[in-house]
């Protein structure tokens, strides 16, 4: 079960969002993909679901995604946008269940599923409140469920912590570690390198690989162990970034940005 | 309340309508209350349930693939087009039945297909979206008006009489044959979109997520419009453009029991049935020796039950 990203060009109108980006995702990976506002990590997100048409060859297991039936691609890949606010009023369980529909089966095994999901995001005590009554954080977790409800070996998750406290991102980079760690590919997209600290648990920081994305291009390819990664990161963001040592952890400190 | 007490509730409420309706109106005493009960009373009250349950359900339907609470079977175009086939009938003076059927009705049939089938081309060509689909259905809803609206101008006093009274939505010319033709329309339809539910409840979070969930989102939407003109045009052909039945009934719905597709999309049908059932009923009984057209009960009660759902939601 492999994604595969090769040479994907995307335009919107004259505006190329994408230009030969290649990507390779399997199970077991985890790719973290950074890059400034614009750099076109989500368009890459949606180019590997088929939700936007690209130049160059977007697969699963060697198969185009886009003309894939959408059973079949939803049985591989799952998602989670980066706005992942849902306005109808909705129960938790509700939103968890619809993200069972490639399995076809009962109501009673799609809720019992669900439910698990809702557990293991933390979730399980809103399970049956609408959505709409939540807060940014119980949202959040309550789309998690849904993206382990669908069940797939390959996750994409779009800043997966945005606009939420510290604790909870770190609950949640914390669950995507362990799900990495379970066996699932990871395609994680963010803003924010030092959480990616927190999905490493026994793993070494060198099996991630980071990817630098600007202008729409690979800037560099890296792994989150590298001694430089404070420098390229620096060049990728425009900022002099360092990287301070807390208990043997690196820390990524922004302290300016580059003339 | 427990859902599912709700559940039962909005069920026996329905049912009860449906069942007491027929016996509310003038008495039906001696053989000539027996000829009226089973042979005008009972096939109203057949048709009123099948245009009931359809209008409801294809609202259901249409809210949730084209994202918009206020969408409804008129939404695209389907009222309009049956509007245009009925007043093109009317005004031309094509009188004579057809196939046992009068013109009005075939050309009203005709006239809803041909507008929303339209639109049904445009939402499936998986380029256009949502809002496109909306958009491109009140202009083509506007534009059949504009079109009715002038020929009825250019017709004589009698026909732009006519035209205005088919266009106000009634049931009391209906029969057994009428009923059972529009059943051919409707009850296949229902239980096709009624197979739609898992997908209408996956895209009700987002058509993207529904998307990566592997709902295939173009040829749903293509899908559920086009299922829902057939239905639809059926019931307007006979029934005339029943408004507000589609929009408000499967807002009572999810008032009741949440907004999950799983419980309104059958449960819109059974109360949109209850609801046009009682409307017919107040239609007959309003006004002394004189029927007033459903589609003007059907609006008095909706509309301000429209605003009272808008009001209780903001707060």
């Amino acid at each position: 079960m492999t994604l595969e990203l090769s040479n994907i060009t995307v335009t919107a109108g004259k505006r190329r969002l994408l230009h030969e980006f290649s990507l390779t995702l399997a199970p077991g990976q985890f790719v973290a993909l950074l890059g400034p506002n614009g750099a076109g990590k989500t368009t890459i997100a949606r180019a590997a679901l088929g939700l936007v048409a690209a130049q160059g060859d977007v697969t699963l297991d060697g198969k185009p995604v886009r003309g894939m039936p959408g059973r079949e691609r939803a049985s591989k890949i799952a998602w989670l946008p980066q706005q992942s606010l849902i306005d109808e009023p909705l129960r938790a369980v509700d939103v968890a269940c619809a993200a069972r529909f490639r399995f076809n089966e009962s109501r009673a095994s799609c809720e019992k599923a669900a439910l698990a999901a809702l557990k293991r995001a933390g979730a399980w005590d809103f399970a049956c409140e609408p959505v709409t009554r939540l807060s940014g954080g119980e949202h959040q977790r309550v789309a998690l469920a849904a993206l382990l409800a669908q069940e797939a070996p390959l996750l994409i998750l779009d800043e997966p912590a945005n606009h939420l406290d510290p604790a909870q991102q770190i609950a949640i980079y914390r669950l995507m570690g362990e799900l990495w760690r379970e066996g699932r590919g990871i395609l994680c997209i963010t803003h924010d390198i030092n959480l990616i600290a927190h999905t490493l648990g026994d793993r070494k920081p060198e099996e991630i690989r980071v990817i630098g994305l600007a202008g729409g291009a690979t800037r560099f390819e890296s792994d989150f162990g590298a001694a430089d990664l404070d420098g390229k990161l620096g060049d990728l963001f425009g900022a002099q970034i360092h990287a301070l040592s807390d208990n043997g952890r690196r820390v990524f400190i922004a302290e300016a940005a580059k003339p | 309340m427990n859902i599912r007490v709700k559940i039962v509730l909005i069920i026996v409420l329905s049912l009860a309508c449906v069942a007491v309706s027929p016996f509310i109106g003038p008495a039906l005493e001696g053989a000539q209350g027996g000829f009226i009960l089973w042979n005008l009373r009972l096939p109203r009250t057949l048709m009123a349930v099948l245009a009931g349950a359809m209008l409801s359900l294809v609202g259901a339907s249409y809210q949730t693939v084209l994202h918009n609470p206020m969408a409804e079977p008129g939404t695209v175009g389907t009222m309009a087009g049956a509007t245009l086939g009925a007043v093109i009938a009317v005004v031309s003076g094509v009188i004579a039945p057809a196939a046992g059927l009068p013109m009005v009705t075939l050309f009203a049939f005709a006239g809803a297909l041909i507008v929303s089938l339209a639109l049904t081309a445009i939402a499936s060509s998986g380029r256009a979206s949502v809002n496109d689909v909306l958009l491109a259905g009140i202009a083509i809803a506007l534009m059949a008006s504009a079109v009715a609206t002038g020929l009825q101008f250019t017709a004589d006093q009698a026909s732009t009489l006519a035209a205005v009274r088919w266009a106000l939505g009634h049931l009391a010319q209906v029969g057994y044959a009428d009923a059972a033709l529009v059943a051919v329309f409707v009850v296949p339809v229902s239980v096709l979109l009624l197979l739609q539910t898992p997908a209408l409840d996956a895209i009700s979070a987002g058509e993207d997520r529904a998307f990566s969930q592997g709902v295939d989102v173009p040829k749903l939407r293509a899908l559920v419009l086009g299922l829902g003109a057939l239905g639809v045009a059926a019931c307007v052909a006979w029934c005339g453009p029943i408004v507000f039945v589609g929009l408000v009934v499967p807002h009572l719905v999810r008032l009741g029991v949440g907004a999950s597709r799983r419980l309104v999309m059958p449960l819109s049908p059974i109360a949109g049935a209850g609801f046009l059932a009682v409307c017919d009923m107040i239609s007959r009984v309003l006004l002394p020796q004189r029927e007033l057209p459903v589609g003007v009960i059907t609006a008095a009660i909706g509309a301000p039950m429209l605003v009272w759902l808008v009001v209780r939601q903001r707060r």
